[in-house]
């Protein structure tokens, strides 16, 4: 696809994501199109998303990185700042964003999120109610989602 | 009214107005004024009051004064601190170009501020190698193709442009960029936009930065006449709201909607939501064209005044607010002036719940077009009257000079009498948003309001006809007339007089009705319980009975109208106190 002039940035990033990969992540280029990435994060240990392998694949737009990539879980996820299309609210992808920030520096903010959960900044309403009246029984669901969706299988 | 002082400051003739003011309201010379106004003290505080407004409390701002200014904000602050101007610059705007408060601030604590805006104390360089590697594109180029702000971050001339436009395109926040390097927070200022953006970015940039010096200011405002560019800067805790702006658009600088003096913002807000909810049922209203009450033949509004005269051979006049005779809206003929009030018909007879309901609502929809009707109709008269009062500057008064031999000095009267008909159409049109909150229940209240409201109503539509159709004889004629001395007279009369009603009804208006006094109320509301009649029944009285509220009735049927001007006088007078012409 239009891989012919991709900027000398995005394959250098490519180049260190796969030589280096940060722990507990993997990112790797689509074949027909290197600006799509499929991702894999591993549920943090110590959250209520251990064990799971989460899947989300990440989009390098045309002005990248002028502009943050788009992000989005693939998994099923129960988490606050995640809406059940697995849209995530950061604020590096939104206002946030800095063109010195890279896919690395994303995917681990990523990451992150999921250790701290942030109940205080929703996207999605009900999902964070239920932390906030009964963070217990709300830890109880994610780890359920955890195995129902992320299990690996 | 700012206009309106304006109008005072334009007739010149102070002596004369005063004339006006004793003989309109004073009916009998040696009457004094004791009794004439309406149990209302502030009379004599009126010169005060108007002096008051004439210290204009704001100034108008071109762009090049704007600039100015806030160049020499930009070097008196980088003086005192001695610091960069750039550095100055995003000081004060980060302050919302508070002079006072970025002094506060700085010499509290240098450090913070520093932190908080970005200012590095000290400059890092940019590492004197040969080679750098650009911290966007990863590419590496020679040290003179790398650019850093204050903390030395690289990047290259291609990722900076890149930066900065995303940015700038972004909107205003580019006013407050920092370095790209996240971790970093040094602020990147006017030079290096300068530097590194695009023309185009620069000058958009340089925009942001002029609208942010208005728009980020408390006390500075854009005008909101659309594509008009000067900004007001307003000096609070003097006395009015109202602001006109250099090109002539007049606003409420609290609210920002176009003058609404007496009317407050909060009334006028919500008049606005209601108009926009009710567009849809309102639109016909705002047809120019309705059929004459007589012979159903649609006719046109094409003249600002509400007085129509149907096509020959029926030549019915009528009003076009209320669609009645005309001839029953002054108290020439013995009518009073009721077109502004509107009065619910009576329900007779026994209804079902849901009869009753539909009529209610039936109901609440004629009330409210009533008010919005005149309202709108008042606006549109409004802005005709604006485009008259132009042509009149532009061409008219050229040729009136020409046809009547006159000088054009000599005609100032009629400038100052459109004027003044376009202030009180404005003034006029926000009484009935008044009117239309105006709670039923406060019956004495609402009389005295509406009987204010009507005479000024009446007396402008005097004037406005006066000034649009009786001027055109004298436009048109083919060599002087010596009649028009007497149309001088009596445009001049009118003015004045119509004045003099409008500042009544502003007045009691921003006083919230107050001179409606127990025992007033009491009077208005024994008198009858059709309001048509509370004050100055029907009789051609009218006026001078509720002027002097309380005091004995002294109209008798001696009393007349001038043919010429129309003024209404005492019985007796002989020849009339406005324009001398014998009865
Ligand atoms: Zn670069
Ligand atoms: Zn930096
Ligand atoms: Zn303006
Ligand atoms: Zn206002
Ligand atoms: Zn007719
Ligand atoms: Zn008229
Ligand atoms: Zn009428
Ligand atoms: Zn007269």
């Amino acid at each position: 696809m239009a891989n012919s002039n991709l900027p000398r940035r995005i394959i250098k990033e490519t180049q260190r994501l796969l030589s280096e990969p940060a722990p507990g992540i993997s990112a790797s280029p689509s074949e027909d199109n290197m600006r799509y990435f499929n991702v894999m994060i591993l549920g943090p240990t110590q959250s209520p998303y251990e064990g799971g392998v989460f899947k989300l694949e990440l989009f390098l737009p045309e002005e990248y990185p002028m502009a943050a990539p788009k992000v989005r879980f693939l998994t099923k996820i129960y988490h606050p700042n995640i809406d059940k299309l697995g849209r995530i609210c950061l604020d590096i992808l939104k206002d946030k964003w800095s063109p010195a920030l890279q896919i690395r520096t994303v995917l681990l903010s990523i990451q992150a999120l999921l250790s701290a959960p942030n109940p205080d900044d929703p996207l999605s309403d009900n999902i964070a109610k239920h932390w906030k009246t009964n963070e217990a029984e709300a830890v109880e669901t994610a780890k359920e989602w955890t195995r129902l969706y992320a299990s690996g299988a | 009214m700012d206009s309106d002082e304006d109008m005072h400051d334009a007739n010149g003739s102070e002596s004369l107005e005063d004339d006006f003011y004793s003989e309109d309201m004073g009916m009998e010379s040696d009457d004094g004024d004791a009794d004439y106004d309406f149990g209302n003290e502030e009379t004599d505080d009126d010169a005060e009051d108007i002096n008051l407004h004439r210290q204009q409390n704001y100034t108008i701002l071109s762009e090049s004064d704007i600039h100015q200014r806030q160049e020499d904000d930009i070097s008196r602050l980088s003086a005192v601190l001695s610091i960069s101007r750039v550095a100055a610059c995003i000081l004060l705007r980060y302050y919302k170009w508070s002079v006072s408060t970025v002094h506060e601030e700085w010499f509290a604590n240098e450090e913070h501020v520093r932190q908080v805006v970005g200012l590095l104390e000290n400059p890092i360089d940019i590492p004197n190698v040969h080679e750098l590697t650009c911290g966007i594109c990863f590419e590496t180029y020679p040290r003179n193709m790398i650019s850093a702000a204050a903390c030395g971050h690289p990047f290259c001339g291609a990722c900076w442009r890149g930066y900065i436009g995303t940015s700038i395109n972004d909107g205003p926040g580019c006013l407050v960029l920092r370095c790209p390097d996240p971790s970093c927070g040094a602020a990147i200022g006017q030079d290096m936009i300068n530097k590194l953006a695009t023309e185009e970015d620069k000058e958009k940039y340089a925009r942001y930065l002029l609208r942010s010096y208005i728009e980020d200011n408390r006390k500075t405002k854009w005008c909101p006449a659309p594509g008009c560019e000067f900004a007001v800067d307003f000096e609070f805790g003097s006395g009015s709201n109202d602001v006109c702006c250099k090109c002539s658009y007049s606003f409420c600088w609290h609210c920002t909607e176009e003058t609404h003096r007496p009317v407050d913002c909060g009334t006028v807000a919500k008049w606005i939501l209601k108009n926009s909810a009710e567009s849809e049922n309102m639109n016909w209203i705002l047809a120019n064209s309705k059929p004459c009450p007589k012979c159903k033949r649609p006719i046109e509004k094409n003249q600002g005044c509400m007085h129509m005269t149907c096509t020959p051979p029926c030549k019915f006049e009528f009003c076009w607010l209320c669609l009645g005779t005309w001839s029953e809206h002054g108290e020439r003929t013995g009518g009073f002036y009721a077109c502004n009030r509107y009065e619910v018909a009576k329900q007779e007879g026994l209804y079902d719940e849901s009869e009753r309901r539909r009529e209610m609502a039936k109901n609440s929809l004629e009330r409210y077009t009533h008010y919005y009707e005149r309202w709108a109709t008042n606006q549109s008269s409004r802005q005709k009257a604006l485009a008259d009062l132009h042509s009149m500057q532009t061409e008219k008064l050229e040729k009136l000079s020409e046809k009547q031999s006159q000088p054009e000095s000599q005609l100032k009267f009629i400038i100052e009498a459109w004027s003044q008909i376009v202030e009180c159409r404005r003034v006029l049109k926000w009484t009935y948003a008044y009117g239309y909150y105006l709670p039923e229940h406060e019956h004495a209240k609402r009389q005295f309001f509406e009987y204010l409201q009507g005479e000024a109503e009446s007396g402008l539509e005097r004037l406005h006809q006066c000034a649009e159709k009786e001027l055109q004889i004298y436009l048109e004629a083919d060599s002087p007339m010596k009649e028009f001395n007497d149309f001088r007279t009596k445009l001049a009369g009118l003015t004045s007089v119509t004045r003099n009603y409008f500042e009544n009804l502003v007045r009691a208006l921003e006083t919230g009705l107050k001179d409606v006094d127990s025992s007033n109320s009491q009077a208005a509301c024994s008198q009858s319980s059709s309001s048509k009649s509370a004050y100055g029944k029907g009789s051609k009285g009218g006026k001078n009975k509720a002027a002097r509220s309380g005091g004995p009735s002294r109209n008798s049927d001696d009393d007349w109208s001038c043919d010429r001007c129309t003024f209404f006088n005492p019985g007796s007078a002989s020849t009339c106190q406005m324009c001398e012409h014998h009865q």
